[in-house]
């Protein structure tokens, strides 16, 4: 486990997310709420959404605009009354205008797997 | 033979029963609705070629009698058939001809299916997995587990073809439909996977059997002047029409001698998997789709029927997969010449049936269509269409030389179960 530098601290201006890879692979969202930065993988824990793309930040708080789950980023505590799951994340800090994150290995949300329905029985159903 | 006034016109011909047909068959809106109901939503309908999804959450939209339908590749790599309806309010989930699921839709999310009226999302397996505002709006009365799309029957076979049935319980499996007639391809397009290389389609003012019956023929060669004068041969005049179960026919084989087409090259080098240089082979398959292997391509149609008087055929043309791209360049010209919009025959057969459509448009005056000729069988018999319309017409329970009497009752024990 070990801190790597994912951007500086000016490639993410306040109120957005970008997402990174690093190490050669793992893709890591780096959000700027104004007053720090938190680290997340890319996916909305709901439904695969990539958060840097329908993300938004306002005081704090990191909205997906599909099905309005949110975060407070600065705790990570659910926000809104729709949010069903928490959000995942990597240690971040700041150093000398980097952004690190402690990564090990690359964080994934487990989804629903589809039911398995091949079977002809299928057609048969009433 | 003098003109004629109108009852000598009107007046039946001296053929055989079988041997001619009413226009009413090609023109009548009931007719045309009965077709939907009793043919096209219990066969099988070739809707496309598993080459054009390539990858997992790739799709394709169509319809079969007006019912519209997606056909998706999932992430196992399946290819499904679902009715393209929302179950909520009957909104039409995908209005794109093609695309991914990939990525996610402005109303929804990646790998979803979504509908962009009120965001509900089903996955690649038909199931729906998202209703928006599930429990403030249906509390515990109705969930997701109860709105799934309409699955349909789906097989990808005969050469990589995705088959669909809008009957969940089709009286015959795909291969009892399909497998004889397609038994003097298999092993050509079964050997390895094939690519469509060539789409294109056609919205005719005709009736789709008009286009059917044309493929069925080949006594039309006389309105293709470049096959009249450089094809009429011994051999072209030996192949046979061979009748097969379920109302499809099989032109027999014969080797194509290019030397006497003018600018053209022999097919040898690039023939399909185990066929001979050259040959030639075609399958019509009931109720309206024709595959045909001209030696290094392989040709289909599908109609869609849209009307009595309105068909949309979709041409593809398919090489082998692994072909390079020089190889792909030559089998793209070899289609084209003679298949494309500028090629050989396409597009006077296509004049063919629009002048046909122009005659018997709803509300013409019925008239006789014959289809009478006898050559032991051979190119310009006229079996192919008897054979057709003798199927249609245990399937239609109509007489096709008087479609408002019952077939049953001329052909007793001979109804559409005793058909199946």
């Amino acid at each position: 486990m070990s801190w790597k530098k994912v951007c500086k601290a000016t490639d993410v201006a306040p109120n957005t997310l970008k997402k990174f890879w690093i190490d050669g692979g793992i893709p890591i969202v780096i959000a700027n709420y104004g007053s720090g930065f938190a680290a997340i993988p890319p996916m909305c824990p709901h439904m695969e959404e990539p958060l840097e793309i329908s993300g938004v930040i306002s005081n704090c708080v990191l909205t997906c605009t599909k099905h309005l789950w949110a975060w407070n980023l600065a705790t990570l505590e659910q926000h809104g009354t729709e949010t069903e799951k928490d959000i995942k994340s990597y240690q971040c800090k700041e150093e000398n205008g980097d952004i690190l994150a402690l990564v090990e290995e690359e964080i994934v949300y487990e989804f629903d797997d589809e039911d398995d329905m091949d079977d002809d029985s299928f057609f048969a159903k009433s | 033979m003098p003109a004629r006034n109108h009852s000598q016109w009107l007046a039946k011909p001296k053929l055989e029963g079988g041997e001619w047909i009413d226009s009413r068959v090609y023109s009548d809106q009931n007719v045309f609705d009965d077709e939907m109901e009793r043919i096209f939503k219990k066969v099988w309908i070739p809707v496309c070629h598993e080459s054009e999804l390539p990858k997992p959450y790739d799709f394709r939209t169509t319809s079969i009698a007006g019912e519209p339908i997606i056909i998706a590749r999932g992430p196992d790599n399946e290819v499904r058939a679902f009715l393209n309806v929302c179950p909520h309010r009957g909104m039409l989930l995908e209005r794109r001809p093609s695309g991914s699921f990939l990525e996610g839709q402005p109303s929804g999310n990646p790998k979803r299916i979504t509908c962009m009226f009120h965001a509900w999302q089903f996955d690649m397996k038909g199931s729906c997995v998202y209703v928006a505002r599930e429990k403030e709006g249906y509390q515990d009365r109705l969930c997701k587990e109860d709105v799934g799309l309409r699955r349909l029957r789906c097989e990808v076979k005969f050469g990589g073809f995705v088959w669909v049935s809008l009957d969940d319980n089709p009286k015959i499996s795909l291969e009892d439909w399909a497998g004889e007639p397609f038994d003097c391809l298999r092993k050509s397009i079964d050997a390895e996977p094939l690519e469509v290389f060539h789409y294109h389609k056609a919205i005719i003012d005709t009736n789709y059997k008009l286009w059917h019956d044309t493929n069925s023929e080949f006594y039309h060669d006389f309105m293709h002047y470049h096959n009249r004068v450089t094809g009429f041969n011994d051999a072209y005049f030996a192949r046979k029409n061979f009748a097969f179960k379920h109302g499809h026919v099989v032109v027999g084989t014969f080797e194509v001698n290019y030397e006497n087409y003018e600018g053209f090259e022999s097919r040898g080098a690039l023939s399909f998997p185990h066929l001979p240089p050259n040959q030639w082979y075609m399958v019509d398959l009931f109720p309206g789709m024709n595959f045909n292997l001209r030696g290094s391509a392989l040709r289909c149609d599908v109609v869609t029927p849209l009307g009595p008087d309105k068909v949309m055929i979709e041409f593809r043309g398919l090489g082998l997969k692994r072909d390079t791209p020089e190889e792909r360049e030559t089998r793209i010209n070899h289609h084209n010449s003679i298949w494309g919009p500028f090629g050989r025959n396409l597009h006077e057969d296509l004049i063919g049936v629009a002048g046909q459509g122009t005659t018997m448009r709803p509300h013409t005056e019925p008239r006789q269509i014959l289809h009478g000729r006898h050559e032991n069988q051979t190119i310009h018999d006229e079996i192919g269409m008897r054979h057709y319309y003798d199927e249609w017409g245990r399937w239609m329970d109509r007489l096709p030389n008087d479609p408002d009497q019952p077939w049953h009752e001329r052909n007793p024990g001979e109804s559409a179960e005793a058909a199946e």
